[in-house]
């Protein structure tokens, strides 16, 4: 009788479209949701980890995980929406948060996170909530940050007579410093970054623009003209390998740990991975500012959960977001990025130092877009920086071509 | 006479070995990076063969899960190829017996129908099977689609051996009262048979490195092909080089084996002569 | 043929079969495409067909795009440099296996190793040959006193294309050899025997006996290659993605790119269509190199 009662109560509150919101875990029926990562199971990876805590402590709720590639992601998930075989959750690039928003893809969270008693919107870095944000509206969670620093290797500095601890600040200094650790006749680079053809080029190259006070969409004025111009000093002066415009950041930052590079730029992933393999001491740093007193800039990575709009369990979906949420102060020391939110209490983190830098670091960095036609501009700044590399155009013509793609897409459906 | 004579053979020899060593340079190279341990690989300048031996062959496959990788590629393969070999026989046969502007239309049409690379034609495949529910039993999936990108490469191949069979024996066998059928099946098929296996081993060692279907239409792990696996591997923020040439060592030397103990027998029957 | 003649059901069927299923797998992708080209699309409206109608627009925003003379070049000469030396080396070593010595079957056979390979796995160890710093053919070509530096292969825009072709090359080797040497197993001992009496040197044997026999066959191969170059794609994922700034992009690959990458889906069919249109001249070549070999 009393489970009649319910389950009548239920269906009332089903209908009444509150259903989303109703959090009944003893009584709903068994849900699975399908869940699209781009992590890979023989990891030890957060979106595994979650999933397997979340299903023990939600025994209604089973999560399917699939294994999706980086390069894939984007691609497969529109399609699955557009045939309607899409899955409930996805992890996707921050940038192309605004491309599926905007095609009406995802489930607005805002409603469930006003209503959520786990989720405070208050608490998260300002970056990463403009990340999964589209004309005003929530459409996504950060499962974590990331952001760009610069790796050092300090044997190398005491070697050229350099001190670990006074890292460049300035581009000049950098470059000075970089002239002074290559070393053609061992195979040692000064610097090693990624100027490569695709998305990680662009999130390499845009802190530099945005460190000379420019901008995406300003790509072509004097900031965008003065990075282009640095990073070419870098190439042709041979202070970082030619073959940094094919490599991708974990390509290059193989070198620095190799010691074939003194310096390198990339991110926090690296920590958990090949890192522990470098036999030197090494340390990191803010990257450098255009000018002495400048601006600090660096990039906003990682990829946002997401429930995509036609999902039949965006309520069961949404409390998975909420355990993602809760657990995000062991994204440092498990999962290798750093977390979306502010952490009251933070574990005694590993690398200490790095985790220091990284936490400087991400109050400077920078959201790309948000644009629904984010990959039509990227592609644009990527041939820019590319053709004025490879000496096929001039830094300034390079940007200005670029500039003529990104104006329309501006004015698009924004 | 006898003795220029092997001493030319033993030149040719000489000669051929070191073309093939040339050749097999790339996949030496990939042995050689397998078996070297991560700090050797990006030694500058590179070490031609491995200082210190790093085996990582075992914990590859195993954290990989290459058993069912390996698997699902064979049954995928196989079952490419049987599908090609019963469609693309009696119409290589036809192809090739014949000659008359429907014969030549179906030719171009074969042709044509290859112009795009799988990876253009796997969103409309994707959507059509989708529609059809054919994404239900993915693996067959692939076959399906895998065999409309072989079936073309066989017929032109097999084509090849039945214009060598001399048309007379067909005749003949019709003239002693075999039907059609009985003549293609009994007599034709028997005398191409060295293309046609020529043909079908191509095509099952082509269907085994087969990715942009695999990975567009099946969605299970576990029923995911090597191909796929060894991509995932080789993606974003991996540069554990050492074992992605590990995985490519374990996905291509069961193939080189059996094909190295067959090829003696194929190939060296078919460019013998056997057909005269 | 009177008696083919007799009973066409036998061969309609055969051949009837298989092309239906050709069609069915890959016609309609092939007509999908042609559609798409004429229409505005993108990745969301992938499901239906009632689109905008565009006309010729995607093709004309196709060549305004920057770099597309550039790209069109670059297809040119990736398929006519691989497919030209994949036939001579071909060619070379299947007359050269042809030759009777201890061996020469199973070394033959080694030749297929380039086949079976995935491209996947391919573009992985080339690119990982041709890497400027520490990569092996920089470090033999230096030792060999070759190069005074270290070329980079795949990030010097002048000579990207031209690795990519050489892997390419490799690929292809073995597809044309073995074709080649099938096609010199047909070519009948006596003819060989009859030239030899006749006092004819090797050169002349293969000027004038094995190539007029030949020719068939070599139009053959070199109309496939060029198919079978057109669809190649994995390599040039797995080496360059096309670049540095494009250097050694080429058609099948920026048709991907368009589609998947900037979700220019039109555009990226349109691209779609014009190599179809091209492998539509190729395939008609081949027809009639079947042709010639009735003849011959």
């Amino acid at each position: 009788m009393f489970k009649h009662a319910c389950r009548l109560a239920f269906s009332r509150l089903a209908i009444s479209g509150l259903a989303i919101l109703c959090v009944a875990p003893a009584r709903a029926a068994p849900v699975t949701l399908q869940f699209w990562t781009i992590e890979k199971p023989n990891q030890v990876t957060q979106s595994y980890a979650l999933a397997k805590e979340f299903e023990a402590k939600n025994p209604d709720i089973h999560i399917e995980i699939k294994h999706v590639d980086f390069a894939d992601v984007s691609n497969d998930t529109m399609r699955a929406i557009a045939t309607g075989a899409g899955p409930d959750l996805v992890t996707i690039d921050n940038p192309e948060v605004a491309l599926f928003a905007a095609h009406n893809a995802l489930a607005d969270l805002s409603p469930l996170i006003a209503q959520s008693k786990v989720i405070d919107p208050k608490r998260f870095f300002p970056g990463p909530l403009a990340s999964v944000t589209w004309k005003g509206h929530v459409f996504g969670l950060p499962r974590g940050s990331n952001t760009l620093v610069l790796y050092i290797n300090d044997d190398a500095f005491k070697a050229a007579g350099l001190d670990p601890a006074q890292p460049p600040a300035t581009w000049d200094a950098l470059r000075e410093d970089a002239r002074k650790l290559t070393d053609p006749a061992k195979g040692v680079y000064g610097l090693a970054f990624s100027a490569i053809g695709d998305e990680e080029g662009t999130f390499q190259f845009l802190p530099w623009v945005q460190s000379a006070g420019g901008d995406y969409d300003k790509i072509s004025g004097p900031a965008g003209v003065a990075a282009l111009t640095f990073w070419q000093s870098l190439i042709d002066e041979k202070l970082a390998s030619h073959d940094t415009l094919i490599r991708a950041q974990s390509d290059a930052f193989q070198t620095f740990v190799n010691g074939n590079a003194a310096m390198a730029i990339s991110g926090p992933w690296e920590l958990s991975g090949p890192i522990s393999t470098a036999k030197f001491a090494w340390s990191t740093a803010l990257l450098p500012v255009q000018k002495p007193g400048g601006t600090h800039a660096s990039a906003l990575g990682e990829h946002a959960f997401v429930i995509l709009h036609n999902s039949a369990h965006p309520a069961e979906a949404f409390r998975f977001l909420e355990y993602v949420y809760s657990q995000e102060g062991r994204d440092w020391n498990e999962f290798g990025m750093l977390p979306s939110i502010r952490i009251d209490n933070p574990a005694a983190p590993q690398h200490p130092q790095a985790y220091a830098t990284f936490i400087e670091e991400m109050k400077y960095a920078r959201v790309r877009g948000p644009n629904p036609h984010w990959s039509v501009i990227s592609k644009a700044i990527q041939a820019a920086f590319q053709s004025a590399l490879t000496h096929q155009a001039q830094p300034a013509a390079a940007l200005k071509d670029a500039q003529a793609i990104i104006d329309p897409a501006l004015q698009g459906d924004n | 006479m006898i003795l220029p004579s092997v001493r030319r053979r033993r030149i040719d020899g000489g000669i051929g070995l070191v073309l093939a060593a040339i050749y097999l340079f790339p996949l030496y190279w990939m042995y050689a990076t397998a078996l070297k341990s991560p700090a050797e690989i990006f030694r500058n300048p590179p070490t031609f063969w491995p200082h210190t031996l790093h085996i990582t062959f075992g914990r590859v496959f195993v954290e990989h899960a290459m058993a069912h990788y390996l698997w699902n590629s064979a049954l995928i393969a196989a079952g490419t190829t049987v599908l090609t070999v019963l469609l693309g026989t009696g119409a290589a046969y036809v192809l090739a017996r014949h000659r008359n502007r429907w014969v030549d239309a179906a030719l171009f049409l074969v042709l044509l129908l290859q112009a795009l690379p799988p990876s253009l034609l796997v969103t409309p495949i994707f959507v059509a099977f989708n529609q059809l529910g054919l994404l239900a039993t993915p693996r067959f999936a692939v076959v399906l689609a895998q065999t409309g990108k072989m079936v073309p490469l066989f017929i032109v191949l097999c084509r090849a051996s039945f214009a060598q069979v001399p048309r007379e024996l067909e005749d003949a066998a019709r003239m002693d009262g075999a039907s059609r059928p009985m003549a293609f099946l009994l007599i034709m098929v028997p005398l191409a048979r060295n293309g046609i296996l020529v043909s079908a081993i191509l095509v099952f060692l082509q269907s085994m490195g087969e990715y942009v279907y695999s990975r567009s239409l099946i969605s299970s792990d576990a029923l995911q092909t090597a191909s796929v696996g060894l991509r995932g591997f080789l993606g974003t923020n991996t540069t554990d080089w050492g074992g992605i040439m590990s995985y490519s060592a374990i996905f291509v030397t069961p193939i080189l084996i059996v094909f190295a103990l067959l090829q003696t027998r194929i190939i060296g029957g078919l460019t013998a002569g056997a057909l005269k | 043929m009177k008696l083919a003649h007799q009973r066409p059901m036998f061969d309609i069927a055969m051949l009837g079969v298989p092309l239906v299923f050709l069609v069915l797998i890959c016609a309609v992708p092939v007509v999908y495409t042609v559609v798409m080209s004429f229409q505005s699309v993108d990745m969301f409206t992938i499901m239906s067909l009632r689109r905008p109608f565009v006309g010729l627009h995607n093709y004309m925003a196709l060549f305004a795009r920057p770099g597309a003379r550039h790209i069109f070049l670059n297809t040119a000469l990736f398929t006519i440099l691989s497919v030209s030396a994949q036939l001579v080396l071909g060619f070379a070593l299947a007359l050269f296996f042809n030759r009777r010595f201890p061996g020469a079957a199973t070394l033959r056979g080694v030749f297929l190793a380039g086949w079976i390979m995935p491209g996947l796995v391919v573009g992985g160890i080339w690119k990982w040959i041709f890497a400027g710093d520490n990569g092996v053919l920089n470090a033999v070509l230096a030792g060999l006193h070759l190069t005074r530096s270290h070329p980079f292969w795949l990030s010097d825009p002048a000579l990207s294309l031209y690795a990519v072709i050489v892997a390419n090359i490799w690929l292809g080797i073995p597809f044309n050899m073995i074709l080649l040497s099938v096609g010199l197993a047909a070519v009948p001992a006596d003819v060989y025997e009859a030239a030899k009496m006749d006092g004819a040197g090797p050169v002349r044997t293969f000027l004038f006996i094995t190539l007029p026999m030949m020719r068939a066959t070599i139009a053959a191969v070199a109309s496939l290659g060029v198919i079978f170059t057109l669809q190649q794609y994995d390599l040039i994922s797995g080496l360059t993605e096309g670049g540095p700034s494009n250097s050694s992009n080429v058609a099948q690959y920026w048709s991907w790119q368009l589609s998947f990458q900037v979700y220019e889906i039109g555009q990226g069919s349109a691209l779609a269509v014009l190599m179809l249109a091209f492998t539509a001249a190729v395939a008609g070549f081949y027809v009639w190199s079947t042709r010639q070999e009735q003849a011959a």
